[in-house]
């Protein structure tokens, strides 16, 4: 699990800024000078896990992967906070140095739809509000590389741990309803989005990702305007992101303002070669083998985490021993979450939490009453409607997409 | 649902104070970027080809590997990215890479999260990016222009010299950094970099304007 070890010697004070009333205070502060960014670290439990805690626009501390573009990543201690990651927790990924813009005028800013479309169609954000019945879905965004750092052997890339996820309610309008009043053209194949993030170098490639006509315009497929009831903060893709319940992250495009229907598989270098996985069903190869043939990566596998419980942490025998986490999918909804206190030898049912969706965190709950001391070696596996599980041991593949491993907490009884 | 919602709303809003709000639409400003690379031998290059298209934790934060993950690195930036780093920094760039983010392997195992961390480590305490040089250094100025030699666009002192005496000179070069052009100095034209601020633009200003 990613127990976040602390390194200041200040623990005091950082258990401060988890107040919600501190983190108010620092506001005040200028957060562009040196100060404001003191020496707050963690240490992710892999080699080379030591990361700053930053504040950025919107956000509380977050652990800081890189500056520029920016690359945060959600302390895990925040997945037990509430089933909906607060907007000024969740994670944030961009790819091209010249993002997130630095501001957005909505006087100006403008979605085009065009292509391979009977009516092209600009819309502003006011247009999109009036113009549409709105829609909501609570779903999981997770990054394609969330928990890469875990890889072994390693792999380039960012170097994340299991941070890079997050659970919010979306409201916005079904792509649908746009695609509907543009009309498709009988060749249109494919949908690209782009955003307002660009590259600094005319050869990088600017993110562009594409989804199928039938995905895109398969009613769930949304333009979100709103997360957890609130306008988008901007490094979560203010002020309109795509959003494509049970797909990983890289797909949901940020500040997107340029919507093409095309009539061919979009080949551009964020499907192709960037974000592919290997063609099997466990989207594996042998450490260090180059995979046959790939595909686009899509749709989530199925997790579950301890929330409760961190790595070390110290138990009193005969005490009831409450467990909480969550466990999610790619949409077809948790069926079934187990949890073992033995290292996996033996597996005791969890109670599953309200449902909010079948996109969403799903909530489970166990008691435990560790009789012995010493070690317990907690395990949680997850279960979907459709049968898949998740391995007990880790599957490797070239990129450090998709890890799904059945997850391991170690806590002393005393 | 709708109390999870609200009770976020509020931390939400807690953080607004750090925005400047303004008419319809958002502005933010972002924490300064830290952490030039290590210094030593040909971090010079490092400092000017990395920085162009992102700051310096792409490199170190990655877990000690050896040359060819290094040698492999940079030949992405070059052939996927675009990365104008020419064959022969390249080969120093990769030597520098192994000597300072490097490793015999790769086949580590994850050390238990008490033992200490990373036989190299990050630098969170890396030094500010404040004066003009460093400003030149973090926005990849030197991919394209040296002090004192033609690259691909002129050298900053031939620069500094032409404008010397030109009152205007300082926003002359924020309108060249922010808008880019071309036609002073050839034909190859210079991009523009809307998002540098304006404080940065000044401190570079004002530092091309000191070389000699």
């Amino acid at each position: 699990m990613s127990t976040l070890r602390k390194n200041s010697p200040d623990v005091g004070r950082r258990r401060f800024l988890h107040d919600a009333g501190i983190i108010a205070a620092m506001t005040l502060l200028p957060f562009s000078g040196a100060r404001a960014q003191a020496q707050e670290t963690v240490t992710l439990p892999f080699e080379n896990g030591r990361r700053r805690l930053v504040k950025y626009p919107q956000k509380r501390p977050l652990i800081v992967l890189t500056s520029r573009p920016p690359q945060l990543e959600t302390p895990f201690a925040v997945f037990n906070e509430s089933l909906l990651t607060p907007n000024d927790a969740f994670f944030v990924r961009y790819h091209l140095s010249d993002s997130p813009p630095l501001e957005v005028n909505l006087d100006s800013f403008r979605l085009e739809l065009k292509g391979a479309v009977n009516r092209p169609l600009s819309f502003s954000i006011a247009d999109l509000k009036s113009q549409f019945e709105p829609v909501e879905i609570v779903a999981v965004n997770q990054c394609s590389g969330n928990s890469r750092g875990f890889f072994q052997p390693r792999v380039a890339g960012g170097q994340l741990a299991n941070g890079a996820m997050g659970n919010a309610g979306w409201k916005g309008v079904p792509l649908k309803a746009l695609l509907d009043r543009a009309g498709l053209a009988a060749t249109a194949a494919q949908v690209t989005f782009n955003g307002l993030d660009n590259p600094v170098i005319d050869k990088t490639p600017d993110f562009i990702k594409a989804l199928s006509v039938d995905q895109a315009a398969d009613g769930e497929v949304m333009l979100a305007y709103e997360m957890n009831g609130e306008d988008l903060p901007m490094l979560n893709g203010y002020p309109l992101r795509l959003v494509v319940p049970g797909y990983f992250g890289t797909y949901w495009v940020k500040h997107l303002n340029e919507i093409q229907v095309v009539d061919k598989n979009f080949t551009g270098f964020w499907m192709n070669p960037a974000y592919r996985i290997p063609d099997n069903a466990g989207a594996c190869v042998d450490p260090g083998v180059t995979p046959k043939s790939t595909l686009p990566i899509n749709r989530l596998n199925i997790r579950s985490f301890i929330t409760s419980l961190a790595d070390g942490a110290v138990h009193a025998k005969g005490r009831e021993m409450l467990l909480r986490g969550i466990a999610f999918d790619g949409g077809y909804g948790i069926a079934e979450v187990v949890v073992s206190s033995d290292g996996g030898q033996n597996w005791r049912q969890a109670r599953i939490g309200k449902d909010h969706g079948k996109y969403s965190f799903r909530e489970w709950t166990i008691a435990l009453n560790p009789e012995k001391a010493g070690p317990l070696e907690l395990k949680v596996r997850a279960t979907n409607r459709i049968g898949q599980t998740q391995p007990m041991e880790p599957l490797w593949n070239p990129a450090g997409y998709m890890r799904n491993v059945v997850e391991t907490v170690k806590v002393q009884v005393v | 649902m709708k109390n999870r919602i609200s009770s976020l709303v509020v931390v939400a809003l807690v953080g607004a104070s750090a925005l400047a709000a303004w008419g319809a639409g958002l502005k933010i400003e972002l924490p300064l970027e830290t952490g030039l690379f290590e210094p030593g031998e040909h971090s010079e290059i490092a400092n000017a080809q990395c920085l162009v298209c992102h700051s310096s934790e792409y490199v170190t934060t990655q877990p000690p590997m050896p040359r060819a993950f290094w040698k492999a690195s940079v030949e992405k930036m070059q052939q996927k990215y675009g990365a104008p780093i020419s064959a022969g920094q390249a080969e120093l760039l990769v030597e520098y890479l192994a000597k300072y983010y490097g490793a015999a392997s790769n086949t580590t195992t994850n050390p238990a999260p008490q033992t200490e961390p990373a036989t190299v480590p990050p630098r969170p305490d890396a030094p500010l990016l404040l004066d003009g040089a460093k400003v030149a250094v973090k926005y990849g100025c030197l991919a394209c222009h040296n002090e004192k030699v033609k690259l691909v666009g002129p050298a900053l002192n031939q620069i500094a010299s032409k404008y010397r005496d030109d009152t205007g000179f300082r926003e002359k070069i924020a309108l060249q950094v922010t808008r880019g052009g071309s036609g002073q100095w050839g034909s190859i034209p210079m991009p523009p970099f809307p998002k540098i601020p304006e404080s940065e633009v000044k401190a570079v200003a004002e530092w091309i304007l000191s070389l000699k």
